[in-house]
C-alpha cells in the first residue's frame, strides 16, 4: 500500500516538475528548443526570445542585408568581440549592393575565419551561450555561427600553488582554449589527441580529455569516458567536482587523481601515458591515473640535476613520516616509553613539563588543533589581516602558552616541526590527507604507545594497498614491485637512464629514448691523451 | 575460484618470510640453545631442510592440482567423506596454530611492554588490523608485505650491525665439540616452524607465474634460514651459554645497543618493527584459514567469514595455553611432532596417493582411449 502510494506521489511530483521546466513550457504552435529552425525569421526570433526571456544581456540585432533581406544577429553582451562583429559582419552584410535574391552562401563568405552552420534551435542556444554570435536570415531554415567569442580573461601567470626556482613559469588560466593551446605548445606532435563533452545541466561546462595516442592505454580512455559521461549534476564549477565523481574510493583520505596548474607537469604526465582532464573555468587540470609516490614528486625534481632531485625526494619521504608520526611518537614516548629518552634530555623535558596540568596527549591535541586553526585562518583571511593572525598566532603558540604554563616548550617545537614538514609535501591535497590521519594516530599513541602507532601505520598501509586509481595499484611500482620503475620512486635517476615509460599506464611503445645517451668526456680527446 | 586476485612468485616469497621468521626470533633461540649449545647457529641449516621439503611437497601437489588449494585437493585425493574429515582436521589445526601465534604475540607484548593492558585487548587490536588485510584479499596481503617486509628486514639487519661491537667470537668455540648430534637435536624445534612452509599450498594456485613457484619458495626458505642463522649467531656470540636461560634473547640483545650514548634502549622501536612482521605472519595464516574454511564449506566468497573467524581467533589465542611457560613447554616438546605430522607427513601421504591415483587414471585412460 505504502509503496503504491509512494509511486503515485512520485508520478504526480514528476509530472508537475516536468511542467515547470522553462524550456518546455510553450504553446503548440511555437518552436521549442528541440526543433529545427523554421523558414520564417519571425518565428525563429520569437522562439529564441521566449527562451531568452528576462535575459537582457542577449542582444537581438535585426537588420536588412543589402536593403532587402531580413536578418538577425544574436549574441550575448560581453561574450563576443563587438568590434570584429561590426567591422566584418554587420557592415559587410548591410553594405551588400546586390539587389538580387540573396543566396545563403553570402553568410558563408563572411570574412570571419571560424564559421559553422546551425540547423537546430538547441545548437543556436549552445553557440550563443558560449559566446559565438549567430546570424539567421529570412526564408532559410539554417543560420551560421561566427567564431567571435571573446571575453575578459586573466593573462597567463606563474602558478601560485606550485612555484619553482628553475622551470617554466607559465600556468593554466580559467580559459579552456588557452589551456589547450599551452599544452599544444609543449607537445607539438599530432598524436596529442583530445575529446570533449559538456557536463552540467545548467553550467554546460566544457570538459576536455587529452591524451597521447599510442602511449595511452585504450581501456583507460574508455573507463574515463564512461565515468565522465555518467556525471549528471547542475553545474561543474571546478575540476574538484569532477574529481569527486570519477575517483575509485570516495571515502579514502588519499587523493586518487592529481591536480596541477602547471602545463609542464601535465605534459610530463601525458608523455608517461596518463590522461589529462581540463575543465573550463578553472586553472586546475586533473591527471589520472596516479600512484601514491607521484604525490611526492615535484616538477623541479626533474629540472634540477638528478642528485639534487634524489636528495630532495628522500627529504620529502622523511618529512612525510615526520608530518604523520612526530607528535604521536612524542606522546607515546612521554607516556609509555620514557626509558628511550637519554637521561639529560629526559630531565630537561620533565622540567619543562613540571607545571603543565595536562597529559601529553591532551597537550599535543590542544597545540595541533590551534595550529590547524591558525593555518586555516591565515589561508582564508584577506592578506592584510592574515599577517595580523600570524603575529597573534606566534605570540599565542610560541610565547604566551609556554609562559602561562599551559603547554611545554618541547611540544611547541614538535608541533612547529610537524607543521613545516607537512608544508614540504608538494601536493596540497596529499598534505591534507596526512594532516587528517595525524589525529587518530595521536589517540592510538596516547592509549597503547608505540604499538598503537605501528598498528595505525599498518592500517594505513593496508588501505593504500587496497585502493587503485583507475585500475592502477596505488602503491605501485613499489608494491607490486616493478624494479625498472623504481628509478623514479626511490631515487630520481638521471634522465639518460630513464629509458622506459611506466608500464602501468602506457602499454606498447615502451622506450622513451634511445639507448647509450650517457654523457661523458669526449672519446677523441681520451684517445689523444692516451697516445701522448 | 573464490580468490580472484593474483600475486607474483616474489610476492609470495616476501610474504612467507615473516610468516615463518616473525615468531622464530622470540622463543626459538633459547630453545635451540638448550640442546645445541655453542653449535646453535648450525641448527637452522639442518632444520631448513624441512622447509625445502615442505615447499617441494606443496609444489608437487600443486602440479597435479594446479587450481586447487590444500583443503580442496584433500577431497579430490581422498574422496568426499575422508577428504572432508581431513579438511576439517586441517582447519582446526590452523585455528590452533594461528591461536598459538596470536598468543605468542600477546604474551610478548604484554610481558615486555604493556603489562597492565588486558591481553584480549592486545589480541583484539591486532586481529582487527589483520582482518582488514584479509578482507582485502590476497593481492592486498602481497602488496602490504612488499611494503613492510623489506623495511622490517633492513632494520633487523641494522640492529645486528649496531650490536657488532659487543659480539665475542670466542663463544662459538669449540666447534662441534660433541659431533653433529647436539646441533641436529637443536634443529627439531625450528623444523616445526619451517614445516609451516606447506602454507604455500594455499597461494600457489594464485600465482601469476606458477612454474616459478618452486624457485621462489626455495628462495624464501633460504632467506628465512639466513636470518635465523644470523639471529642465533648473534645470541650466541653475545650471551654464550647464557642464551638458553633467557626467554627472549633477541629482545635482551637489543638492550645492549648503545651508540654515542644517545641511541639507547631501543626495545620499544624493535618491538614496533617486530609487530609489523608479526602482522604479516598472522595475516598470512588468518587468510589461509579463512580461504580454506570458505572452500571447505563451498562458499562463493570468503569475505563474510573474515570477522567471525577473527573473533574465534581471539578466543583460540586465549585458550591455546594457560601461561607463557606452558606455551614454551608445548612448543619445545610436543609441538614438533604435532606440526610435522600434519604439515609434512600427511601432505607426503597425500602426494603419494595422488601420484598413484594419477598413474592409475592415466593407465585407465590409455586403456580405454
Amino acid at each position: 500500500m505504502i509503496l503504491d502510494w509512494k509511486k503515485r506521489m512520485r508520478k504526480v511530483l514528476f509530472k508537475t516538475s516536468d511542467k515547470k521546466l522553462p524550456l518546455e513550457q510553450t504553446d503548440e504552435k511555437a518552436l521549442t528548443a528541440q526543433d529545427n529552425l523554421s523558414n520564417s525569421l519571425q518565428e525563429n526570433i520569437s522562439a529564441l526570445k521566449s527562451i531568452y526571456s528576462k535575459c537582457p544581456d542577449v542582444i537581438f540585432r535585426t537588420f536588412l542585408i543589402g536593403n532587402s533581406q531580413k536578418a538577425v544577429l544574436i549574441y550575448i553582451e560581453g561574450l563576443s568581440n563587438i568590434e570584429e562583429m561590426d567591422k566584418n559582419v554587420l557592415s559587410a552584410l548591410i553594405n551588400l549592393e546586390s539587389e538580387n535574391w540573396l543566396d545563403y552562401s553570402v553568410l558563408e563568405n563572411l570574412p570571419v575565419s571560424n564559421i559553422k552552420q546551425v540547423n537546430k534551435i538547441q545548437d543556436v542556444i549552445n553557440q550563443i551561450s558560449t559566446g559565438n554570435p549567430v546570424v539567421l536570415i529570412d526564408q532559410h531554415s539554417q543560420g551560421v555561427t561566427l567564431g567571435l567569442a571573446k571575453w575578459e580573461k586573466r593573462s597567463i601567470e606563474e602558478p601560485s600553488a606550485e612555484s619553482v626556482v628553475r622551470g617554466p613559469r607559465d600556468g593554466f588560466t580559467e580559459t579552456l582554449s588557452v589551456n589547450i593551446s599551452l599544452l599544444r605548445r609543449k607537445l607539438k606532435s599530432p598524436d596529442l589527441k583530445m575529446f570533449s563533452m559538456n557536463i552540467g545541466r545548467y553550467s554546460q561546462t566544457q570538459v576536455v580529455v587529452m591524451y597521447i595516442d599510442g602511449l595511452v592505454d585504450q581501456t583507460l580512455l574508455e573507463e574515463i569516458n564512461n565515468r565522465l559521461s555518467r556525471i549528471d549534476v547542475d553545474g561543474i564549477l571546478e575540476s574538484g567536482y569532477i574529481e569527486e565523481f570519477i575517483e575509485d574510493y570516495p571515502f579514502s583520505p588519499f587523493p586518487q587523481v592529481l591536480n596541477t596548474e602547471r602545463p609542464d607537469v601535465s605534459s610530463a604526465n601525458l608523455l608517461e601515458g596518463r590522461v589529462v582532464i581540463l575543465v573550463d573555468g578553472t586553472p586546475f587540470t586533473i591527471i589520472a591515473p596516479i600512484t601514491f609516490y607521484s604525490l611526492f614528486q615535484a616538477a623541479e625534481d626533474y629540472y634540477q640535476r638528478f642528485l639534487m632531485g634524489t636528495l630532495v625526494r628522500w627529504l620529502r619521504y622523511a618529512f612525510l613520516l615526520i608530518a604523520l608520526l612526530l607528535p604521536s611518537t612524542y606522546v607515546a614516548i612521554l607516556t609509555f616509553h620514557q626509558e628511550m629518552v637519554p637521561t639529560t634530555l629526559l630531565i630537561s623535558v620533565a622540567k619543562s613539563r613540571e607545571e603543565i596540568p595536562f597529559p601529553a596527549l591532551i597537550e599535543a591535541l590542544i597545540m595541533e588543533v590551534t595550529f590547524e586553526a591558525l593555518r586555516e585562518a591565515g589561508l582564508r583571511l584577506p592578506k592584510q589581516i592574515g599577517s595580523a593572525v600570524s603575529i597573534v598566532g606566534a605570540l599565542v603558540i610560541g610565547q604566551a602558552a609556554v609562559s602561562a604554563g599551559l603547554v611545554s616548550a618541547p611540544m611547541v617545537m614538535v608541533v612547529a616541526i610537524t607543521g613545516i614538514a607537512s608544508f614540504s609535501i608538494p601536493r596540497y591535497n596529499a598534505a591534507i590527507a596526512i594532516r587528517m590521519l595525524r589525529f587518530p594516530i595521536m589517540f592510538m599513541a596516547g592509549t597503547i604507545g608505540l604499538l598503537g602507532i605501528m598498528l595505525s601505520l599498518l592500517t594505513i598501509i593496508i588501505h593504500l594497498s587496497t585502493i587503485r586509481s583507475f585500475g592502477v595499484p596505488y602503491l605501485g611500482p613499489m608494491a607490486p614491485m616493478k624494479g625498472n620503475e623504481m628509478k623514479d620512486v626511490l631515487i630520481r635517476a638521471p634522465w639518460w637512464s630513464l629509458k622506459k615509460r611506466p608500464r602501468l599506464t602506457g602499454s606498447g611503445n615502451t622506450n622513451r629514448q634511445s639507448y647509450g645517451q650517457k654523457p661523458g668526456p669526449a672519446q677523441e680527446d681520451e684517445q689523444e691523451m692516451n697516445k701522448t | 575460484m573464490i580468490e580472484k586476485g593474483k600475486i607474483s612468485g616474489s610476492q609470495m616469497a616476501i610474504m612467507m618470510n615473516p610468516a615463518i621468521f616473525a615468531t622464530v626470533l622470540l622463543l626459538v633461540p633459547a630453545i635451540t640453545a638448550k640442546h645445541a649449545k655453542q653449535d646453535m647457529w648450525l641448527s637452522p641449516i639442518w632444520s631448513s631442510l624441512m622447509g625445502f621439503l615442505a615447499v617441494f611437497l606443496a609444489y608437487k601437489l600443486n602440479k597435479i592440482y594446479p587450481r586447487n588449494t590444500l583443503i580442496e585437493y584433500c577431497e579430490l585425493i581422498l574422496g568426499k567423506v575422508l577428504g572432508k574429515i581431513l579438511g576439517a582436521l586441517y582447519l582446526f589445526f590452523y585455528f590452533h596454530i594461528t591461536g598459538i601465534i596470536v598468543r605468542e604475540y600477546g604474551e610478548f607484548v604484554s610481558g615486555t611492554f604493556l603489562p597492565h593492558t588486558p591481553m584480549l585487548f592486545i589480541f583484539g587490536t591486532m586481529i582487527l588490523v589483520c582482518s582488514f588485510a584479509v578482507y582485502g584479499g590476497l593481492e592486498v596481503i602481497g602488496r602490504c608485505s612488499e611494503m613492510i617486509v623489506p623495511v622490517v628486514l633492513f632494520l633487523y639487519l641494522v640492529i645486528f650491525i649496531m650490536l657488532l661491537k659487543d659480539l665475542d667470537i670466542r663463544n662459538m668455540f669449540p666447534l662441534m665439540a660433541n659431533g653433529l648430534a647436539p646441533s641436529i637435536k637443536g634443529s627439531i624445534v625450528p623444523q616445526s616452524w619451517f614445516s609451516e612452509y606447506i602454507l604455500i599450498a594455499f597461494f600457489l594456485p594464485y600465482l601469476t607465474n606458477r612454474e616459478k613457484g618452486l624457485k621462489w619458495g626455495l628462495i624464501s626458505v633460504a632467506s628465512v634460514m639466513f636470518f635465523i642463522v644470523l639471529t642465533n649467531f648473534t645470541s650466541l656470540l653475545l650471551f654464550g651459554n647464557l642464551t638458553s636461560t633467557l626467554t627472549y634473547p633477541v629482545m635482551i640483545a637489543t638492550q645492549y645497543i648503545s651508540i654515542a650514548e644517545f641511541l639507547e634502549h631501543l626495545e620499544a622501536i624493535v618491538m614496533a618493527i617486530w609487530v609489523a612482521g608479526t602482522f604479516i605472519k598472522i595475516t598470512v595464516f588468518y587468510y589461509a584459514l579463512t580461504l580454506g574454511t570458505a572452500q571447505w564449506l563451498k562458499l562463493s566468497d570468503f569475505r563474510p567469514l573474515v570477522f567471525p573467524i577473527g573473533f574465534l581467533l581471539i578466543s583460540f589465542g586465549a585458550w591455546s595455553a594457560p601461561s607463557l611457560q606452558e606455551l614454551s613447554h608445548f612448543l619445545s616438546t610436543s609441538a614438533p611432532f604435532y606440526l610435522l605430522s600434519l604439515q609434512i607427513i600427511v601432505p607426503f601421504i597425500l602426494l603419494i596417493i595422488a601420484l598413484i591415483r594419477n598413474k592409475f587414471l592415466r593407465k585407465k585412460e590409455t586403456a580405454t582411449g
